[in-house]
């Protein structure tokens, strides 16, 4: 379960990046809590023992990109065994994972794929995270992707489908606000309705990053790439989400031309800010 | 509708291979036809590839230009394509990749930057091992010791090229001034790359040396190894060279 009473207290963490430990170890700054990608501390040597040290001083996550929970085929009982390892080494707050797939044939396609939500999709997914719990014996948080395109025999709303995964599962959900900004841009659909649509009490965790506006054929796409500062839009959208969901634990997360340490912490600042004004105004009066 | 891992399947091929009617039919078109939606996962799939590659291999990226680097890394990914997700294990095959891949045969030390930069880039992530103490050998008789063989750290490659491979390391580093040119028949580098504290350092052994240490690397005991690093120099000293292998913090384990 995630304790939202404890959990709230995190306040808003950062996705933590190679090129800015040396920099975390030495100042320590002032951040709730910190994220990191599972499969980047699956080896041993130096990155783990400097996550030990960090793990010292900051709540820690754990979010997986890799375990391809939408995959038809089994799970990689390989990979989901060293996620255990990793699991029970750092002790994190939250694990948690993607609604994607990402394997198939023996082949890992290094992106967060798209699924048809169709009833064999859910029955695939509620499978895989009912052994994952069970593997690595805590509750999953499960991520929102952002999407290019919709399969025509997708039948269920992403935010339905994913309320269904939580009764089937009891899984909690990562709701990522810009995920949602982009895909709904994308797919032509209505992001304060997705939103709504979402279990409020079973979202534990945010993310909030910033995406690139492209031009494809003449057609605006959005890209997640997590390369720029969160866009206004996100922002307003993210503060819809803390007045329909609580002070939920809140990350920076920042992948492509990674900015100075100072620039994710004033992200964070940011953030922060929407957290208190939405706690003043009461989680009612700002929806 | 296809079934899950049908479509799964179809994906995958789209990955690396031309759009696929059966599977545009499965994509909603609207405002922007399927073909343009699905190319938007498979730049990003070869693209993060291309990323996690030359990140792995900077210096084999430097020597070629990135242009040709992204060519070389696209004909990789869609050869030797990632079987599992853990990326800093991805692009083992990647030297011998090179070796054999024409347009680049000309450069001849490529292949061997490249195992150099795979051997720096394993040795990160290498198991972490408490080095033997010399003191647990005391005592042994000497016919024991001839038999011992030894268990090297995890983190430790034993790299031979005929080509100065550490001198194009060094000079090809972010930063580095390009210096004059490298004299290529300078001779071979004998090297050993080994994690050291939070680094990965390598430094050139003496032949000698360098045979001594392959030989027990790959499990042969002490005494053939004595012999092995005698052949290739007559001045070799196994007691200077057993005592510096075991204080040098390399071995880990030994069997009698």
């Amino acid at each position: 379960m995630v304790h939202r009473s404890t959990s709230a207290k995190l306040g808003v963490g950062i996705g933590l990046r190679a090129p800015h430990v040396a920099e975390m170890l030495a100042t320590r700054p002032a951040i709730g809590w910190l994220e990191v990608h599972a499969e980047n501390y699956m080896g041993e040597g130096a990155p783990l023992a400097a996550l030990e040290r960090l793990r010292a001083d900051y709540p820690l996550s754990v979010h997986g990109v890799g375990l391809s929970l939408g995959s038809a085929e089994a799970l990689d009982n390989r990979h989901l065994s060293r996620l255990q390892r990793l699991r029970a080494r750092l002790e994190p707050t939250f694990v948690s994972e993607h609604l994607s797939w990402s394997m198939a044939r023996g082949v890992y396609l290094n992106h967060l794929l798209p699924l048809p939500y169709t009833e064999e999709t859910l029955a695939v997914v509620a499978q895989h995270v009912i052994h994952t719990q069970e593997v690595l014996q805590c509750r999953l948080l499960i991520e929102n992707p952002s999407s290019y395109l919709r399969f025509a025999h997708s039948a269920i709303p992403e935010p339905e489908f994913l309320g269904e995964l939580v009764r089937r599962t009891g899984c909690g959900l990562l709701c990522d606000v810009n995920n949602i900004y982009v895909s709904c841009c994308n797919l032509g659909d209505d992001p304060v309705t997705y939103l709504d649509t979402l279990p409020a009490c079973a979202v534990g965790e945010i993310h909030l990053a910033g995406h690139a506006v492209n031009d494809a054929d003449g057609q605006t796409i959005l890209i997640d790439d997590h390369g720029a500062p969160v866009s206004d839009a996100v922002w307003a959208l993210y503060g819809h989400a803390l007045a329909h969901f609580g002070s939920v634990p809140t990350l920076i997360e920042w992948d492509t031309h990674i900015p100075e340490l100072a620039v994710l912490c004033a992200e964070a600042r940011t953030a922060e800010r929407f957290m208190q004004r939405t706690e003043e105004e009461g989680y009612a009066g700002v929806a | 509708m296809p079934a899950l891992r049908e479509l799964q399947a179809a994906f995958l091929r789209a990955m690396f291979g031309p759009d696929e009617p059966e599977l545009l039919e499965t994509i909603v078109g609207d405002a922007l036809p399927p073909a343009a939606r699905l190319q938007i996962y498979r730049h990003h799939v070869l693209t993060s590839l291309t990323e996690v590659l030359q990140t792995t291999f900077p210096v084999v990226c430097r020597l070629v230009d990135e242009r040709f680097f992204r060519y070389a890394a696209d004909a990789y990914i869609r050869q030797y394509p990632p079987e599992a997700p853990c990326l800093f294990e991805y692009g083992a095959h990647f030297p011998a990749f090179l070796a054999a891949f024409p347009p680049c045969r000309h450069l001849e030390y490529l292949a061997d930057v490249a195992r150099l930069e795979w051997a720096m880039h394993t040795a990160v992530h290498a198991e972490v091992h408490m080095p033997l103490d010399p003191a647990e050998l005391g005592g042994l008789a000497p016919h024991d010791v001839a038999q011992l063989t030894f268990e090297f750290d995890p983190s430790v490659t034993l790299l031979d090229s005929p080509w100065p491979i550490d001198q194009i390391w060094r000079v090809n580093q972010a930063g580095e001034e390009m210096h004059a040119p490298i004299d290529l028949s300078a001779g071979e580098g004998a090297l050993e790359i080994r994690r050291w504290e939070d680094d990965v350092v390598f430094r050139r052994l003496d032949p000698a040396i360098y045979t001594f240490r392959t030989t027990l690397a790959a499990g042969h005991p002490l005494a053939m190894a004595a012999e092995a690093a005698l052949a290739a120099c007559q001045e070799f000293d196994c007691t200077a060279a057993l005592h510096e292998l075991l204080t040098d913090g390399v071995i880990i384990g030994f069997t009698l």
